[in-house]
């Protein structure tokens, strides 16, 4: 490390952190508390103090493709011990909020995703692609999509909106959705390898590639930390939030599944909805949308109450989303079996927009750090760090 | 006076356990003075007893009790001589009988034992019968006419604030200011730091505010375009003659001769006419310090505001900062020049200065060292001017290089808020260059705070040049005194004139003139004026102390001073040349004239005097030699295994007291060691010594203050002083065939209690060694 590092201070940059959640960052004075407190921190170039002045600075490049603000769990215990109440930990979840909409492009959406000004135009999105696809569906293929008058006794959501009409919408969506992952994750990977091999984070640092068979060795390792929530536990301050959020991760996975299974049910044997609540892939449904609320509610009560840390847009519109998703999920089925028609439909539509959301929002939302933890995870078991 | 003496033996505070108390009444009686005894004389019947005894004619009391520290102002009786002997502190508490257990009545009775301590007593009690024969009662020495007016030297913002708290105290004051206007640095600042509440900006600067308040005082008088040509005479009395700056006039200080004009050729010293005649030829054309300026303006006290120029940076230490050879490279008093012209600019060629990077430290080497003279202001002004490219520029950056960081106090409310500037960005780090590149210039530095080695584009560099107190360069108050006209030995503090920085601020080592502002350290503006109250108080304090004719700090109140018996003198200039406070000035002869109201009575003229010609009223050669006879030194005539005995020679400053906080503790020492207060180890003669010795004493020791650079000694040079008699003596002791070892000087500190007990047995252990004094019993 011969060669001198050009400083090059970013103030937007600075500005951008500060408005995520960050205000605090200029408060540090690199006494490394943080870093010593961290109880999740490696033992080699530890963060978040390194962090700390890199944003303090301004140097983006030093942070965006810097794996270290992934591999943080926002455990709070750094933010407590900080003697000047430089809260490591929110500034960290700030510069990845900063780094998700770096990635995924186009970035202008990253910032609408960002910016609570601009959610109803992101609410409106679905809605109105909903209804226009749908209209035009009707007029152009003479189907009925889209019917606001769906006949029959029975209350069935698909008379409503048509699983081809969701499909067609929300399979391109999802499509796009890992499409924009992977253009990001790319970069991602690439970024983060050289910021280890430049900062001696990696025992790997001879080799300019990922060896993409140790890679998927490593992630596959990471996965059953990553499920059973083995490094949120070992935070101090957070800890009780690791249960909500296992539900949370859990509740989506069931989900998932369902719909995977209702998906292969529909187009291959041709069954529709709704199923008999007799059905286990029902009780899973049910069971992963009861997760879903009481996780996310768990952890809307859990952010209310701890007045010491930064809770920013960036984060309450996750959650809201989330929340949301469950009831409204759960309240189109209450309804449908209390009979309660107009609610009900009306209740699916919400539902339905929300799932939208999920999907074409993610990659630019918070939730982002579904993938790029993983992977920064991943990349961590792999670089052999200690 | 007429004295009527009268023993008294307190009983209380363990005393009459421990000691046999008709055994120390028999003392009193040899010595033909009747003993009397009470339960706790510092009680309220206790002293209505001793009220009945001075009512009854008593004047000289001997009273053995508790240290002559504590009670003090109880057993202080108005027209008597008081002589306090120290049974608790200094017998009973610190040699507890467990450990020095009492005799046996067998033993009593056998012959040969004998208790330690109850010698102890005794001879204590001997020791203060003899003091009190020998003092006095001390007489107020009053100057015939007193000023009460205050000189302030300076009038930048610590003059100014000295003199309108000297005013307001109801004081004249006279403010000399070289400039044509009042202001001083503060004139060049664009903004300056935080004065008050909350401590977090930038203020404009206060000196206007304060020039406009000393105009309107009608008890401040101005003077612009002048200085001190020279302050001659003492406190309550100094005649001061002004001159126009670049002036030459007769009334200019004459200086001592260098040292190399102290000899002839061979190196042989010149007799006192032969100097005196060079001593002429060297000042022609200025007046003799002891010749007063009949036009000189008198002054009571003198407050030395004169503070501080810009440290210059020269040489090749900083070559690789580029300071000097690149235009864009500034010290932080240029950038305030600019800054104070309007927006930030470079100097090379006027574009806007819109990155500047502030370095604090050097750097290059692993050295972590600041700029000389820098500090915590130099801390804080870097962080005032990374401020002013921020307010300048909405897209500038500024960036501070630091070794050491300093922002003391509620400045830290002010480091958060620049910190908190999202255009500023403050570092550790090691600078290794500046240099041209990139259209501007390119700063590199290592072990920074972000971890490796970096490099930072910038416009502008400002470097951190320290203060540099005006006295380093210029004596400044040009003192009409024979040690000279600047206040001596400052380099020892970088040119700073404090005296003992610790325990007396403003004092400097001239009485009556008191420092203040950066002329004592470099600080604030805040700081200054606080600094200035206390310097104004101290003169005032001088004021009042002198027109009472009583010493100033640190014997404040002291009503003795050194009388000299002029006959015996021999003009050989001891007292004069080591007087910490040059209070002496000889004549052409070399006779030395006192001049009472500068001296601060501690002695070092009495210790100095080769013919004992130099005495105070209550502490002389003979009262301090008379109590060394008076201690009885048993020998084999008198036991088959006599103790020894061992004189303590005791700075009543720190060590004394060091002595009682030990005794305080139950901390115990070796009951054969006979201890005397001394005003200040500089006042021990060593004829006390020799006295001691030739008596049978078996060793001698001196426990003081430390000494050297940072030396703790409250009259600045005793305690070195006695360190250099204390080496001659050693010859004397060689040829009368004693070791030199029986005599030593320790140093203490007053918090070194636990271990003072130590230092005295090993010193009463090695003289054991020895074996006794030949010259016992002669």
């Amino acid at each position: 490390m011969s060669d001198s590092y050009l400083v090059e201070p970013d103030v937007g940059f600075i500005k951008e952190v500060i408005k995520l959640g960050g205000g605090d960052v200029k408060k540090c004075y690199q006494c490394a508390t943080c870093s010593v407190v961290c109880p999740i921190s490696p033992d080699t170039k530890p963060f978040p103090r390194k962090e700390m002045i890199a944003t303090s600075w301004g140097l983006k490049d030093r942070l965006i493709g810097n794996g270290d603000i992934w591999l943080c769990h926002n455990c709070g215990d750094c933010s407590t011990y900080c003697p000047r109440g430089a809260k490591p930990g929110d500034v960290l979840a700030a510069v990845r909020a900063y780094a998700v909409t770096e990635y995924a492009v186009p970035k202008k959406l990253g910032k609408m995703v960002n910016d609570p000004k601009s959610l109803p135009i992101l609410l409106a999105i679905p809605a109105v692609l909903i209804l226009v696809v749908g209209f035009l569906c009707n007029v152009l293929f003479g189907v009925k999509w889209l019917n606001f008058a769906p006949g029959g006794d029975a209350i069935v959501h698909g008379n409503f909106f048509s699983t081809w009409l969701v499909d067609i919408i929300f399979i391109p969506t999802f499509l796009f959705a890992v499409g924009v992952f992977a253009l990001g994750l790319k970069r991602f990977l690439a970024d983060i390898h050289a910021n280890a091999m430049m900062e001696g984070k990696t025992n790997k640092d001879n080799k300019e590639k990922i060896d993409p068979a140790g890679f998927i060795q490593a992630l596959i390792r990471v996965l059953s930390t990553i499920l059973q929530h083995k490094k949120f536990n070992e935070c101090g301050e957070n800890k009780e939030r690791a249960t909500p959020h296992m539900m949370v991760l859990f509740s989506f996975i069931a989900l998932f599944i369902v719909t995977s299974i209702f998906f292969v049910a529909l187009y291959v044997f041709g069954q529709h909805g709704p199923y008999s609540q007799l059905n286990p892939v029902k009780w899973l449904a049910n069971l992963g949308g009861i997760a879903l609320i009481i996780g996310s509610s768990l952890m809307i009560m859990q952010r209310l109450s701890k007045k010491d840390q930064v809770s920013s847009y960036k984060d309450w519109s996750l959650l809201g989303l989330v929340f949301g998703l469950g009831v409204t999920g759960m309240l189109a089925q209450l309804t449908r079996l209390g009979g309660l028609g107009g609610v009900s439909y009306f209740v699916y539509f919400i539902h339905l927009m929300f799932v939208w959301c999920l999907f074409a929002y993610t990659p630019y939302s918070k939730l982002a750090h579904l993938v790029y933890r993983t992977v920064a995870m991943a990349y961590q078991e792999y670089s052999g760090r200690k | 006076m007429d004295k009527k003496y009268g023993v008294y033996i307190c009983e209380g505070c363990g005393i009459a356990e421990s000691l046999e108390v008709d055994a120390l009444k028999s003392v009193a009686a040899d010595e033909g003075r009747t003993a009397k005894t009470h339960p706790i004389l510092c009680s309220p019947e206790g002293v209505d007893f001793l009220k009945k005894e001075i009512a009854d004619g008593v004047n000289t009391l001997v009273l053995c009790a508790c240290s002559r520290r504590v009670n003090y102002d109880t057993f202080r009786f108005d027209g008597c001589i008081v002589d306090r002997v120290n049974l608790r502190e200094g017998v009973v508490w610190c040699h507890p009988r467990d450990k020095f257990p009492k005799l046996t009545e067998e033993e009593k009775t056998g012959g040969d034992a004998f208790d330690r301590v109850q010698m102890m007593a005794e001879d204590y009690l001997r020791m203060g019968m003899a003091r009190v024969q020998k003092v006095a009662l001390p007489e107020p020495f009053k100057l015939e006419t007193t000023s009460e007016k205050i000189l302030v030297i300076g009038g930048g913002v610590t003059g100014m604030s000295a003199a309108l708290d000297a005013a307001k105290a109801g004081y004249d004051v006279t403010i000399v200011e070289k400039e044509d206007r009042l202001g001083g640095a503060a004139l060049n600042w664009r903004s300056q730091l935080p004065v008050g509440d909350p401590y977090d900006k930038l203020i404009p600067p206060v000196i206007e505010e304060k020039i406009k308040a000393v105009q309107a005082d009608p008890r401040i008088t101005v003077r612009t375009s002048t200085m001190v040509a020279r302050l001659a005479g003492q406190p309550g009395e100094f005649t001061v003659t002004f001159k126009k700056p670049g002036e030459k006039i007769q009334f200019d200080v004459p200086y001592p001769l260098p040292p190399e004009m102290l000899v002839d050729e061979s190196g042989k010293e010149l007799d006192a006419e032969t100097l005196h005649k060079k001593y002429l030829e060297y000042n022609e054309g200025r007046a003799d310090i002891l010749t007063l300026d009949p036009d000189g303006e008198l002054f009571g006290a003198v407050v030395l505001a004169a503070g501080w120029r810009p440290a210059k940076l020269e040489g090749d230490a900083y070559a690789h900062l580029g300071y000097g050879a690149i235009p864009d490279v500034v010290t932080n008093a240029e950038f305030e020049a600019i800054a104070k012209k309007g927006k930030i600019a470079r100097p090379s060629d006027g574009k806007p200065a819109k990155s500047v990077v502030f370095i604090q430290s050097p750097g290059k080497d692993e050295d972590d060292s600041d700029f000389s003279y820098a500090g915590a202001v130099t801390s804080l002004v870097s962080l005032k001017q990374a401020k002013y490219v921020r307010e300048d520029y909405e897209d500038g950056k500024s960036f501070v290089f630091y070794q050491h960081m300093r922002t003391p106090g509620l400045n830290e409310n002010f480091y958060k808020s620049i910190q908190q500037d999202p255009g500023i960005f403050l570092t550790k780090g090691n600078v290794l260059s500046v240099a041209k590149g990139g259209g501007g210039l390119m700063i590199e530095a290592t072990n920074t705070l972000l971890g490796e080695k970096l490099k930072v584009k910038a416009d502008m560099v400002v470097l951190a040049a320290g203060m540099v107190p005006v006295t380093k360069d210029d004596p400044v108050v040009n003192m009409a005194y024979r040690q000279g006209p600047a206040f001596r030995d400052i380099d020892l503090f970088n040119g700073y004139c404090d005296s003992n920085f610790i325990c007396f601020p403003y004092e400097t080592q001239r009485t009556g003139i008191y420092a203040a502002g950066a002329v004592r350290r470099s600080m604030t503006t805040e700081e200054a004026m606080e600094d200035a109250s206390g310097a104004a108080l101290k003169a005032i304090q001088c004021i009042t102390s002198v027109n009472r004719g009583v010493s100033v700090h640190p014997r404040s109140g002291d009503m003795t001073f050194p009388d000299f018996f002029f006959q015996r003198c021999t003009q050989c200039k001891r007292c004069t040349q080591e007087c910490p406070f040059g209070a002496l000035d000889d004549d052409a002869k070399g006779t030395p004239k006192p001049n009472p109201t500068r001296c601060r009575r501690c002695g070092t003229c009495m210790g100095a005097c080769p013919e004992r010609i130099i005495g105070f009223a209550d502490y002389n050669i003979d009262s301090i030699g008379s109590m060394v006879k008076a201690i009885n030194v048993p020998s084999e005539d008198d036991y088959s295994e006599p103790p020894m005995r061992v004189l303590g020679l005791v700075c009543e400053n720190d060590a004394y007291p060091t002595l009682d906080i030990a005794a305080l503790n139950k901390l115990s020492y070796s009951a054969d060691v006979r201890l005397i207060p001394v005003r200040c180890l500089g006042s021990v003669n060593v004829i006390w010594i020799k006295d001691a010795l030739s008596q049978g004493m078996d060793g001698v020791f001196l426990l003081g203050c430390k000494h050297g650079d940072d030396y703790q000694c409250h009259f600045v040079k005793g305690s070195e002083l006695a360190s250099i008699r204390m080496k001659k003596i050693g010859e004397a002791l060689t040829s009368l065939a004693l070791e030199v070892e029986r005599v030593a000087q320790f140093e203490v500190a007053i918090d070194d209690y636990d271990k003072v007990p130590q230092i005295i047995n090993d010193f009463v252990e090695s003289i054991e060694a020895l074996g006794p004094n030949p010259f016992k019993g002669f």
